[in-house]
């Protein structure tokens, strides 16, 4: 054994440099890098999401050791809660409110930005900035003092506030989103910014005028600008808590009407300490955004249009 | 053999980052600022309580050299929801204040320290045995009250006593309130009172007045749906008629007296703890006057003397001596309790209430005033809540919620919540 050892190391100290690293070696080095990442979303992402699949069917209530109790807190969820599913149809309500109005609203001053001559820098700075600022928890309770009543919006429209009242509670909420257009505008304003002039030129020498170029030339060329930033503000939307949870002072009041979904989830896990009912809820969440998901990417196919397909 | 040095290098590689991140996450209980021991001491309040607990704590880190104090206080609200995350997270404040409901939950949890064991630092013996008793669980001292309170009807006095209506007394029923509100509503125009609807603490109090209690001796609840639909039909109908605050106003409580109807100018009295009234006085320069809770139809008391909040000490404190200290220094030194007066209750330690009743001065004084009032004339407690009560405080306003926006009547929603509280006892 020993003397097959010696030549080993013999051959490895006299031709180190000569042979090219091998696949091996090569994705050895590979995975070296790529280790901070491994590791983080090892230990921060998949291990937890792990245990908390195993929470699910458990009746963890944070301090006691958790008892596996199969499927009874989805059946429990499903059947037996009904303010699961106020939260579920709360939550819809403001995907349906919010996503449509942000995704107009960054449209509209993309629109305009592209056509401005001057300041356009410090414009598509001043919109983007509410998009930095607005996840904050600090502007979420601006925005509740706001929208109470006393606050701003009371005194100049005498609404008597918004946020205790339960028709309106959830439109301050969706509001704060709404306010943080930015990114999705940033990225139409690239999306607009690649179509070229010369179909516009076309168009205007087809007798085409403003709107139906918008409808004719923009929107088709921005469909897939426009799928993309569904998609994203969508599956945000879907999992919307600090606006809820600032402007309803973390009670989803008044009378439920701002108890979105992971608000109601935080409720069940921190406060009533039911974490195996909290983590069912999270999973069946990610099973909806998933599907929701998917349902917007089949329906792409009619409506989202690429530019190497008219080449076909 | 290819790989071989990639491999030892990879090795090393991820001991290296392993290290990064034990040295990262260890050292949380060993928290040393410039050589000193320091403590974290969390506690729920307003910005008077805020103000005297930072002198008094000063004082001590002036006495102990050694330990830093770093504090922090929110609203009641806030307070419970950080403390639960801090404490499931195994990061609990050194020195934390914890209310009746926090209790059983936290020492069954594993999350306090049991305090007999600092026995040599945190004396106990100056404090009345039954109401030591009341931070035990299972025989185990998990937490030391820090004074007593009392529920009562705040008021601000120059509005009530110029709309003329009779101002309250000793021994007022239910109706005589309903009365008083109805009056003041028509004389002053606005609401006569908070709606009690919403409070968990207002229910309990109408409750024992009728000889029930909130649960029973087994942890179970001891009151009916129909119970339950009786006191929210009548607060309700007070509400229909602009006698309390309307859903508007209720909605936004929090636990801090800012928020209720009678620190926004919008209603004239309010149902409270005696000790956080002392914040009405920064809101309503003109005074307010603390009247007993209304009792039962036949004098029944429903008010009682509950240890108002205790100090309890992370069972994952690094310091558990410095933290007992701190403990031991806020219950029972003589100079903080100079300072700290009635913030907290009256002092539990029983010199220091002798010693310091004759300097209380301002609400303080008044606090005191009113307890003496009641003195022998209430019934003994109730014992610590079930774990579930915390969460069924939340469901129980929610619930009313319902029934105050007119989207559920009163019978609809006391079933709902009888439901739900016996499902979350049961878990």
């Amino acid at each position: 054994m020993t003397t097959t050892a010696i030549p080993t190391g013999e051959k490895r100290a006299t031709a180190p440099t000569t042979k090219r690293p091998s696949k091996r070696e090569r994705q050895g080095a590979a995975w070296v890098f790529l280790s901070p990442w491994v590791l983080g979303a090892t230990v921060l992402t998949l291990l937890p999401m792990a245990v908390s699949l195993y929470l699910s069917f458990t009746d963890y209530n944070l301090f006691d050791p958790p008892h596996w109790v199969g499927l009874r807190n989805y059946t429990q969820m499903f059947t037996e809660d009904p303010r699961y599913w106020r939260s579920v149809t709360t939550t819809l309500m403001y995907v349906v409110i919010a996503v449509p109005l942000q995704l107009a609203l960054a449209l509209v001053v993309a629109l305009a930005l592209k056509s401005m001559k001057r300041g356009k820098a410090f414009y598509r700075s001043a919109f983007y900035a509410p998009s930095l600022l607005g996840a904050s928890m600090s502007i979420a309770l601006v925005w509740r003092a706001v929208f109470n009543d006393g606050g701003t919006v009371d005194n100049l429209f005498g609404t008597g506030g918004w946020v205790n009242r339960p028709g309106w509670a959830l439109l301050a909420v969706a509001l704060l989103t709404v306010w943080q257009f930015g990114a999705p505008m940033v990225i139409f304003l690239a999306g607009l910014q690649q179509i070229p002039a010369e179909l516009y030129e076309a168009a205007a020498v087809d007798g085409a005028g403003t709107w139906r170029q918008f409808l004719s030339v923009t929107v088709p060329m921005l469909s897939p600008v426009l799928f993309f930033n569904l998609v994203l503000q969508t599956i945000q939307a879907f999992q919307v808590f600090t606006p809820a949870f600032a402007v309803s002072a973390g009670k989803g009041g008044p009378a439920d009407s701002t108890l979105v979904y992971t608000m109601y989830l935080y409720d069940r896990g921190f406060v009533a300490s039911h974490m195996g009912y909290a983590s069912a809820m999270a999973w069946v969440l990610l099973l909806v955004i998933g599907v929701v998901t998917a349902v917007l990417f089949r329906t792409s196919r009619s409506w989202v249009f690429y530019a190497s397909e008219g080449d076909r | 053999m290819p790989g071989h040095r990639t491999k030892g290098f990879c090795a090393s590689a991820v001991a290296l980052a392993l290290c990064a991140l034990a040295a990262g996450c260890g050292g949380s209980g060993e928290s040393v600022g410039g050589g000193k021991v320091v403590l974290r001491y969390t506690w729920w309040g307003n910005p008077d309580r805020a103000e005297r607990t930072e002198q008094a704590v000063a004082l001590f880190e002036k006495q102990h050299p050694n330990v830093q104090v770093q504090t922090s206080f929110s609203g009641y609200d806030a307070y419970k929801q950080k403390l639960a995350v801090q404490a499931t997270g195994g990061d609990a404040p050194d020195v934390m204040q914890l209310d009746y409901r926090q209790i059983d939950q936290y020492a069954s949890g594993g999350v306090l320290l049991d305090l007999a064991k600092q026995k040599a630092v945190l004396r106990t013996s100056e404090i009345d045995s039954g109401l030591l008793a009341t931070g035990r669980v299972d025989g185990t001292q998990y937490a030391i009250p820090q004074g007593r309170g009392t529920e009562t009807v705040v008021y601000d006095v120059k509005t009530w006593k110029t709309s003329g209506v009779p101002l309250p007394a000793q021994g007022w029923t239910w109706d005589d309130w309903a009365r008083a509100v109805r009056a003041l509503e028509k004389k002053t125009g606005e609401p006569g009172a908070t709606d009690p609807g919403q409070s968990e603490d207002a229910f309990e109090v109408w409750l024992r007045g009728q000889g029930k209690a909130l649960y029973t001796k087994e942890g179970g609840l001891g009151f009916t749906a129909a119970d339950l639909t009786k006191w929210w039909t009548f607060t309700d109908r007070l509400r229909r008629e602009g006698a309390v605050s309307p859903a508007g106003q209720t909605t936004q409580l929090d636990g801090s007296v800012e928020n209720t109807p009678l620190g926004r100018g919008k209603a004239v009295s309010d149902t409270n703890w005696d000790a956080p009234s002392s914040g009405y006085l920064a809101i309503i320069p003109t005074g307010i006057a603390l009247a007993p809770m209304p009792s039962g139809s036949d004098g029944t008391p429903g008010q009682y003397f509950k240890p108002s909040m205790f100090l309890g000490v992370s069972a994952h404190t690094g310091h558990a001596e410095a933290a007992a200290q701190l403990v031991d220094f806020l219950l029972n030194d003589e100079d903080a309790a100079k300072i700290l007066g009635a913030t907290r209750g009256i002092p539990v330690n029983e010199t220091i209430r002798k010693e310091t009743a004759p300097l209380l001065k301002d609400f303080d004084k008044t606090a005191a005033d009113y307890q003496a009032s009641l003195e022998g004339k209430l019934k003994d407690p109730p014992q610590a809540p079930p774990s579930g009560d915390n969460a069924l405080q939340t469901t129980f306003q929610r619930d009313y919620d319902q029934v105050s926006y007119e989207r559920m009547t009163p019978r609809e929603a006391a079933e709902n919540y009888v439901t739900e509280a016996k499902a979350e006892l049961r878990s």
